[in-house]
């Protein structure tokens, strides 16, 4: 009986939004107010059940699994249901759940195939809650799996014109990530002794060194190199395509540019995320040597992202593209954090995922709002908007700054904390990323003038401001940049923990 | 105590209430004068049906009737699959655009004889029998493959089977010839107990084991044998076949080949492995399985690799399933290649996923055809929106086929991995993991042309038949279902491959 009856709440807040979408099906295609009204419902009745968790019932002070259910699924497989969370995946799927709450009405322009977007939409939502409250590996690689075929379909169907190109190629990079990481699940598990998926355990042998593939290999030795280095390169690969990492970043902008408004909002806010959230959870923890070893690598890649993807993002003439861009170039700081292994640095790149969630969905929602109204994204044909559209212009300024890193807005606080706990490993590093910021900086404010600042475009005289319907979608995410740059120990003090245990699983 | 003849009828019930059903469809059709299609199907499905009872009434103790006849659970779970894969194949004959009007007492004996054939061939581990059991599948194949009798593409699909099937049944019976010298015995599993015993060498009267002793010989026999078997399962380089003869035979056809003839021929082919090589059979017995092993691991990497570069490139839909189904052939080889019952079970497991998706898949084909009036992919263009319950079906088809959770394509490829990698074959899940990226590409050319493509008015939209159309409905249920819950089959699974060890 054990699954239904243990149903707690971690597995509704996964499962409600698929609820949602099988309500959705029910409903006929020309209910288009009662389909938008289900999917709103079913978002927002999943994140007010988040926040309650993340506010009552969660004890901030442990750093270990809480709220835990077990379930078996597949007997005799050792494939157990098994949620949970810590400080390190509750904000994350707080920050989920709030996502997919903004794009609900900022989906409301879709006209074609309402049913079937909604219904998609909201079978994403579950895929990216299931990877966060995975604690088995086998559970977290098909809510892993889960995301693709929607994510594909959103792209494909109601994206732009390049969609065919960009709905296959956000696929088939996944897809290869994907496979890597079942061919390394597969030795995972053979190799554990005793064989478990379950996350924690897997951690715990790992720390001890007893993942050495020497019950799948001679000597845990695959030509030349050891097990440990096979394992983190497949998971790395795997995670580094969904960061995305130089040079596996070429689906980003395509994908970006292609997908319409609020998937690229899901996309930038949540989904690169889960490659971050899955580097921490599995591939450095299962391979700690390998990691270890890989530092300077890691590092080095990390310095690329931000400086490579601030520099392209400089040369783009399409506003979507930039924020594309300038998502590359935010993720490196987060992998620099990672490589630094620091408490500081770890937490600076924890925070960064967030911090970055929220502004660069806020910013992908502004390009929107732009687009439906003069259906080009195209910067240097903008100009002087900030005369007719007051509001709007308030609201972009707050995202631009947030996410290029002014003080007292939330960027900042990741950023500085990310590159300062990274100095102690890595000054060099830290002193070529500040190019990135100088960069972004210098993008981002050459943006605000050419599509806000100047004389007017007369063409653009008659453009109304922000609707109450946009509002909606961005308030939110405007009180956490200003929120979270102020008082970031409202994340903080909830990641903590969860890191300290995360860096004694790293510990040598 | 020897069976009684009564008792040993009994036993073959299955078979004898389908060759029966074969013989009433053919004269009922010829007393209505062929002017009854429809009540002929039903009595071939009434026949399938009352087989399947047979079946599932059937004292589940293991006994061999006529001294050849092995009635046990694992023949059981694959005449189960052949009968519902028959029960489907009946159903889209109703339904494909290219059935003649003509002649349906002829098409639904040839059917039923082949599933006869089938029904013989995974319930035997008598050398003979097998023989018999694969010529009479294949005979009906060969005549069932040319039923579209106008059709040129057809008349060619049935004449490179024949071609192609006489060949390797050949040099499938020269190899059975050599085991039957070597041993004196039809059976396979005495054939494994004379193999694993001591002889004295004839020259200098040391006692060996006599597998060592004869080994090229037997080597010899087994990968000839093993060509029939490859043929029959399509694996590569015996595959050359299947693609003209997917294509040109009428679908129904290209159904029953793919799913039913192909699923038959691994039961036959995971009974008699392991009846010649059981695990502890010897040390010449042994290391010569090894051998085996890593011969079968190298047809299943071919024969996925060229099954699915091969399927990139295909516009018509038949073609480009008949190449998918040389790759799943190869899928499925994993799990023959690790030579142990974990692996079997993989393989015994991925038939029945295979059966779920492709059935689904070649449903689709027919029901795309009727609307479309060929088999292009390209004239599929935009038909998802207007033809919205089958395209969503086709899509779990198709992530099943690709192995994308949560799907049963996605939990036997992962049991396929597992049962291989913990044989050893870590590359071959590799090659596998490789494999499945490349499929993904030309599997969702399909879901590109039927949902990302702008409609095309020129393709007339009609409800599909509703017997078509809950069939479809069943089969994605069974994808989905199966594949998050597959606890049962698995059972189904396991304690059908340990009777056969």
């Amino acid at each position: 009986m054990g699954w239904l009856s243990s149903i707690d709440v971690l597995s509704w807040i996964v499962f409600l939004p698929t609820f949602g979408a099988l309500a959705i099906l029910l409903l006929p295609s020309a209910a288009k107010r009662a389909i938008q009204r289900v999917a709103f419902g079913a978002a927002l009745l999943a994140f007010a059940l988040n926040l309650w968790v993340y506010l009552v019932p969660f004890d901030r002070t442990k750093g270990a699994m809480q709220l835990v259910t077990e379930a078996n699924w597949i007997p005799g497989f050792d494939i157990f249901y098994r949620v949970g969370v810590d400080g390190i995946s509750l904000p994350l799927l707080l920050l989920n759940t709030l996502l997919f709450v903004c794009a609900v009405p900022a989906s409301f322009t879709i006209e074609k195939g309402v049913k079937g977007y909604f219904a998609l939409f909201l079978l994403l939502e579950t895929g990216v809650s299931g990877v966060f409250v995975s604690l088995d590996f086998f559970l977290f690689y098909v809510f892993w799996e889960v995301m693709l075929l929607p994510m594909y379909f959103l792209i494909g169907v109601w994206g732009g014109p390049r969609r065919e190109y960009a709905a296959i190629k956000f696929f088939l990079y996944t897809l290869v990530g994907s496979v890597l990481m079942l061919v390394a699940l597969v030795a995972v598990y053979l190799d554990a002794q005793p064989h478990t998926f379950s996350i924690p355990k897997l951690q715990e042998l790992a720390q001890r060194g007893a993942l050495d593939g020497r019950h799948l290999l001679e000597n845990g030795i695959l030509l030349g190199l050891p097990f440990q280095t096979w394992l983190f390169a497949f998971l790395f690969i795997g995670f580094a395509i969904k960061v995305p990492v130089f040079p596996f970043h070429t689906w980003l902008p395509d994908a970006h540019v292609e997908a319409p408004t609020p998937i690229s909002v899901i996309l930038a806010g949540i989904l690169l995320k889960l490659g971050g959230y899955g580097m921490l959870r599995i591939n450095f923890p299962l391979a700690p040597q390998a990691f270890h070893d890989a530092g300077t690598f890691l590092a080095v890649l990390g310095v690329i992202n931000i400086v490579y993807g601030a520099f392209v993002a400089m040369a783009q003439t399409d506003f979507k593209k930039l924020v594309a861009y300038s998502s590359v170039s935010h993720m490196g700081y987060m992998l620099l954090g990672f490589a630094a292994c620091t408490t500081w640095s770890v937490n600076g790149a924890m925070l960064q995922m967030l911090t970055h969630g929220v502004s660069s969905a806020m910013l992908f929602l502004i390009v929107g709002v732009v687009y439906d109204r003069a259906h080009h994204r195209e910067i240097a044909k903008f100009g002087g908007l900030s005369q007719r559209m007051p509001l709007y212009f308030g609201l972009s300024t707050l995202g631009i700054f947030t996410s290029l890193g002014l003080p007292g807005l939330a960027g900042f606080v990741s950023e500085a904390m990310a590159l300062a706990g990274s100095y102690e490993r890595f000054p060099t590093f830290v002193m070529i990323s500040v190019i990135g910021v100088v960069i972004t900086a210098a993008f981002f404010l050459w943006t605000i003038q050419r599509v806000f600042l100047g004389p007017l475009n007369e063409k653009y005289a008659t453009l109304p401001d922000i609707s109450a319907r946009e509002v909606v979608s961005q308030a939110p995410l405007a009180v956490l940049c200003v929120a979270l740059g102020i008082f970031p120990v409202i994340v903080l003090n909830w990641q903590g923990p969860a890191i300290a245990e995360f860096l004694r699983l790293l510990a040598r | 105590m020897p069976s009684t003849y009564a008792e040993d009828l009994a036993r073959i019930l299955p078979e004898t209430v389908l060759a029966l059903g074969a013989c009433a469809a053919l004269v009922a059709d010829l007393l209505w004068r062929g002017r009854e299609t429809r009540r002929v199907g039903w009595i071939a499905l009434a026949s399938i049906a009352a087989s399947l009872l047979a079946l599932l009434r059937q004292d589940p103790a293991p006994a061999i009737a006529f001294g050849m006849v092995t009635v046990d659970g694992f023949g059981a779970l694959f005449k189960v699959f052949v009968a519902a894969t028959l029960a489907v194949v009946v159903l889209f004959a109703a339904s494909a655009r290219e059935m003649p009007r003509h002649g349906a007492g002829e098409f639904y004996f040839l059917l039923l004889s082949a599933g006869v054939g089938a029904f013989f061939l995974v319930s035997t581990t008598n050398l003979l029998l097998l023989v018999l059991s694969l010529e009479t599948l294949g005979l009906a194949s060969y005549v069932l493959a040319g039923f579209a009798k106008g059709d040129r593409r057809s008349a060619e699909a049935a004449l490179k089977y024949l071609v192609f099937g006489a060949a390797a049944t050949g040099v499938m019976l020269f190899g059975l010839s050599i085991l039957f010298g070597l041993t004196g015995t039809l059976e396979a599993r005495e054939m494994a107990g004379i193999l694993a015993g001591k002889a004295a060498d004839p020259a200098t009267g040391i006692a060996l084991d006599r597998f060592r002793a004869a080994g090229p010989a037997v080597a010899i026999a087994v990968v000839l044998a093993l060509v029939g078997f490859g043929y029959k399962v399509s694996a590569v380089p015996f595959h050359w076949w299947a693609p003209d003869v997917y294509e040109g035979a009428p679908t129904p056809v290209t159904t029953f080949l793919a799913v039913a003839s192909k699923g038959a021929a691994f039961g036959a082919l995971l009974r008699f492995g392991a009846a010649l090589l059981p695990p502890g059979g010897g040390e010449g017995a042994t290391a010569f399985s090894g051998k085996l092993g890593h011969l079968l691991a190298l047809l299943s990497a071919l024969t996925m690799t060229f099954g699915n570069l091969a399927a990139v490139r295909q516009n018509n839909l038949k073609r480009l399933l008949a190449y998918s189904s040389i790759a799943h052939a190869g899928y499925t080889l994993m799990g023959v290649a690790a030579m142990n019952p974990a692996g079997f079970e993989a393989s015994v497991f991925y038939l029945f996923a295979y059966y779920f998706m492709n059935l689904g898949a070649f449903g689709a084909v027919i029901y795309y055809a009727r609307s479309t009036g060929n088999e292009d992919i390209g004239s599929l263009r935009g038909l998802g929106w207007r033809a919205p319950f089958v395209s969503v079906c086709v899509v779990v088809f198709l992530i099943s086929l690709v192995g994308i959770p949560p799907s049963i394509g996605f939990f036997g490829k992962y049991y396929l991995f597992m049962a291989a990698w913990d044989s050893g074959l870590g590359w071959l899940t590799v090659v596998a993991a490789a494999n499945a990226v490349v499929s993904l590409f030309y599997y969702f050319r399909i879901a590109k042309a039927l949902y990302l493509v702008p409609e095309s008015e020129a393709v007339a939209y009609h409800r599909p038949v509703p017997a078509l159309a809950a069939l479809l409905g069943l089969l994605t249920v069974g994808t989905v279902g199966l594949g998050l819950f597959p606890k049962s089959i698995l059972a189904a699974c396991a304690e059908s491959v340990r009777l056969i060890f």
